[in-house]
């Protein structure tokens, strides 16, 4: 028997149809323009497909955060182990989260967005697999299935669940809505991937533990990387693996300075990269894809700035990226903002994938016209 | 308008060819891999039959075919010669191309013109059993057929990520009689070895070849038989290039350019020897020899020539060729028969006395130009011949550009009929393009194939 512990954010998706560009602390704004109630009903579709599967149990919370979408959803076997009162708040998912934890369940499923997301794994860490319905509107984080059908299907896959490395991003919606697009990485979550795409290709061996992927990356990387040059290594669990299998502790989330296989600075922000930069002779970049789309640049590592990779030079960026998170991400993303610095990435990109290997990548890129 | 070019069975050719007796300096020798000495005959009994030694290091011109071995060749051979009009006009080219259909034998590629003749000479000594490597299958469902005519058993290691693709060819290679064993095994202490180090690995095939060598010389009974890369093998292959152009005669053509993919260097040294060496003889100055490989085991492209390891584990000569590394594992790419970390040693001194020249090509391009010869010819080639194709593709379109009329040949090694899971994936969006960081691994510090 398999337990699921459900937690619908009720007010999640209602901001995007009305314009508010995301809904925290903007849910009576949103329902004032007409907004109507998402997560609900796009979480009632995967629990219908589950409702007739006698392997699977769920905890949940009263009312419009679980209770009422399992009930028409017609769930049969299902508790309610968190009450909340009046408008639902990121109080109240935490608190949710850690009385799953308290019973023991071995999947969070939920149906928000990257708030959402952010204040769940800001609990659960990468403790208990996380798996997100989506709930319409800005997703950044990779924690989300395609859609709420295919979300259904991973959960009904047979034996253990494979698991994959998915970044927790969110938007500074204030910041957002006055225009400006900052994203920051709040986490990195363990989420179930479907086994039969993953059947699909026959691809067995390159498919079959993502943490084996991190370390032939970081083998290759520990042989590439020379005396006296600079290496800032921006925020996920690859670079993070780079680092560790040269004996440097690396923050998760963070950009890290590395020179001579020693940590110069940890947790950086764009200026002191900058000054770091100045006067050494030799510079290199290592990013991985982060988040649902896969940005190379512009999304959890924002510190990596433009100016930054025009001081350092496009061709001593080295993007590291394991099979797993490759094959979700056809097309890489860059957003530096600076549009002819975006262009100067071509139409393709390298990104090495394993020892001694790299994958050929595409990067989107705006029609001219655009 | 003529569409296949056909010879009779008395017009097959009676001879290989031996484009080693047209260099001007000999090759390189093999090297023993302890010593670091040039081996001799001696050092290579244990595995091969004397007969097949000799072939190794003779620069005769022309060594005759045994009418035993011509008469299984004719079987399938003379294969046909097609000329490509629906490609052609499907490419708008004013090229014409020209493909070598290799498919035609039993085991449905070109593999079966050496596996035959060295299963005769294996029988000839004497030898009861013998133990092979494959790749994708193609070799070792070769060399199952070929022994099971000389009444030989016949112990085949397949590459395991081919093994778990290719389960037909497995069958194949049982329905002919031979013992099919996915490589690394237990079955062997290199192949042990290789599991302790790494029991996830895909395999290689440097490890196939190992524990083959190993079964071979551990067992008195037993030979070795390689599938690609050595002289005698290639020395084989040269019927198709015979072949070829007794055909192009016919219609009074002479190829501009002769394009074949390139794993260990047999296929394409089949078609392409016979023109190599009118090159080197000055009779053809100008043929534009093309070799095909994976952007992501570009031997001949980014490798270094140099004197390295055939196989994983040391038990071979250390061979002059181009290489990647002998402990480099290819990824598991569709084209498995692709997946060798060297090169022809003949082959690669072509390359490097610049009489050929070498290309590389991603899987998901080479599946495109698969799909258009199926959509056009309606041959469904194996992935290995897709690069071959995707080459002669490529040629055909340069000559829409520059608008000229250049006769285009490639060896159309082999059919994919068995390899249809590798379509599913491309017509998925699911393949993936390998490549080979070269550049990065230039950076990194000592990180030259350790050889002499």
């Amino acid at each position: 028997m398999r337990r699921i512990g459900l937690l619908i954010n009720p007010v999640a998706g209602m901001g995007g149809p009305v314009g508010l560009k995301g809904t925290d602390r903007m849910a009576a704004e949103a329902r004032a323009r007409g907004a109507v109630p998402q997560a609900n009903r796009r979480a009632k579709t995967t629990l219908e497909l589950l409702a007739e599967n006698d392997g699977l149990s769920f905890v949940t919370c009263s009312g419009a955060m679980g209770e009422e979408c399992c009930r028409e959803a017609r769930i049969r076997n299902f508790n309610v182990v968190y009450q909340y009162d009046g408008e639902s708040s990121a109080k109240d998912t935490q608190l949710a989260v850690r009385q799953f934890l308290a019973t023991g369940v071995d999947l969070i499923l939920f149906c928000g967005g990257d708030g959402t997301a952010r204040d769940i794994v800001g609990v659960v860490g990468q403790a208990v697999p996380v798996l997100g319905i989506p709930a319409w509107v800005k997703m950044y984080s990779a924690v989300f299935a395609i859609d709420p059908k295919a979300a259904a299907e991973i959960i009904s896959g047979e034996g253990a669940f494979m698991l994959r490395d998915a970044e927790v991003l969110d938007v500074d919606e204030d910041a957002y809505r006055a225009g400006v697009l900052k994203t920051q990485i709040f986490g990195i979550a363990r989420v179930p991937v479907l086994a039969g795409m993953i059947q699909l290709t026959k691809q067995v061996f390159e498919e079959s533990d993502e943490e084996r992927a991190k370390q032939e990356i970081a083998r290759f990387m520990k042989e590439v990387m020379l005396p006296d040059t600079l290496y800032i290594l921006g925020a996920g669990t690859t670079t993070e693996a780079i680092a560790r299998h040269i004996g440097v502790v690396k923050t998760l989330l963070g950009v890290d300075v590395i020179k001579n296989e020693k940590c110069v600075a940890r947790d950086v922000d764009e200026k002191t990269l900058l000054a770091l930069v100045d006067g050494e002779r030799e510079v290199r970049i290592i990013v991985s894809p982060i988040g649902a789309q896969g940005f190379i640049l512009g999304r959890g590592n924002q510190q990596i700035s433009a100016a930054l990779v025009r001081r350092v030079g496009i061709t001593n960026i080295i993007v590291v990226g394991t099979p797993h998170k490759l094959r979700d991400t056809p097309t890489l993303y860059v957003d530096t903002g600076d549009a002819a610095l975006n262009a100067e990435f071509g139409n393709t990109i390298l990104v090495v994938s394993s020892y001694h290997m790299a994958q050929r990548k595409r990067i989107w890129q705006p029609k001219p016209d655009q | 308008m003529q569409t296949k070019i056909l010879l009779d069975e008395e017009q097959m050719p009676k001879r290989w060819y031996n484009v080693q007796a047209e260099l001007k300096t000999p090759l390189d020798p093999p090297l023993h891999p302890q010593t670091k000495k040039p081996i001799g005959p001696d050092d290579l009994k244990a595995i091969f039959p004397m007969e097949l030694i000799r072939q190794e290091v003779t620069t005769e011109r022309y060594i005759d075919i045994p009418a035993e071995v011509q008469d299984v060749l004719r079987l399938w051979r003379p294969s046909p010669l097609y000329r490509a009009h629906r490609l052609e006009k499907f490419l708008k080219t004013p090229a014409k191309i020209y493909y070598k259909w290799e498919g035609v034998s039993p085991a449905g590629s070109h593999k079966p013109n050496t596996s035959v003749p060295q299963a005769y000479y294996n029988m000839k000594a004497g030898v009861e059993r013998i133990a092979t490597e494959t790749g994708a299958g193609q070799w070792g469902s070769a060399l199952a057929f070929a022994t099971m005519l000389y009444d030989l058993e016949c112990t085949i290691y397949m590459v395991r990520s081919s093994y778990t693709q290719k389960p037909y060819r497995k069958s194949m290679m049982q329905a002919w009689g031979a013992e099919c064993i996915p490589s690394p095994s237990t079955k062997t202490k290199c192949g042990q070895a290789m599991l302790q180090k790494d029991p996830d690995t895909p395999g290689s095939l440097g490890m196939a070849i190992s524990e083959a060598v190993e079964d071979a010389a551990s067992h008195a009974n037993t030979n070795y038989a390689l599938g690609s890369v050595l002289n005698h093998v290639c020395l084989h292959q040269t019927i198709i290039g015979q072949e070829c152009r007794e055909q192009l005669a016919m219609v009074d053509e002479y190829p501009d350019v002769v394009i074949g993919c390139v794993g260990g260097g047999s296929n394409f040294a089949g078609i392409a020897f016979p023109f190599a060496g009118d090159i080197l003889t000055g009779k053809h100055k100008d043929v534009d020899l093309i070799g095909v490989e994976p952007a992501s085991c570009p031997t001949l492209t980014k490798g270094l020539y140099t004197y390295d390891l055939a196989d994983e584990a040391g038990y071979t000569p250390l061979l002059k060729m181009f290489t990647l590394g002998h402990d480099f594992v290819p990824p598991s790419i569709h084209a498995g028969g692709l997946r060798y970390h060297g090169d022809s040693p003949i082959v690669s001194r072509l390359v490097h006395d610049g009489v050929m020249r070498a290309v590389s090509y991603h899987q998901s391009e080479v599946f495109l130009a698969a799909q258009t010869f199926a959509r056009t010819e309606g041959i469904i080639v194996a992935p290995e011949t897709s690069h071959a194709v995707k080459g002669a593709i490529d040629e055909a379109l340069k000559c829409k550009k520059s608008g000229e009329k250049k006769t285009i040949l490639f060896n159309c090694s082999g059919h994919g009929n068995f390899d249809m899971s590798a379509y599913d994936a491309y017509f998925a969006g699911k393949l993936v393009d390998f490549e080979y960081p070269d550049e990065l691994i230039k950076q990194a510090i000592g990180r030259i194939p350790k050889v002499p």
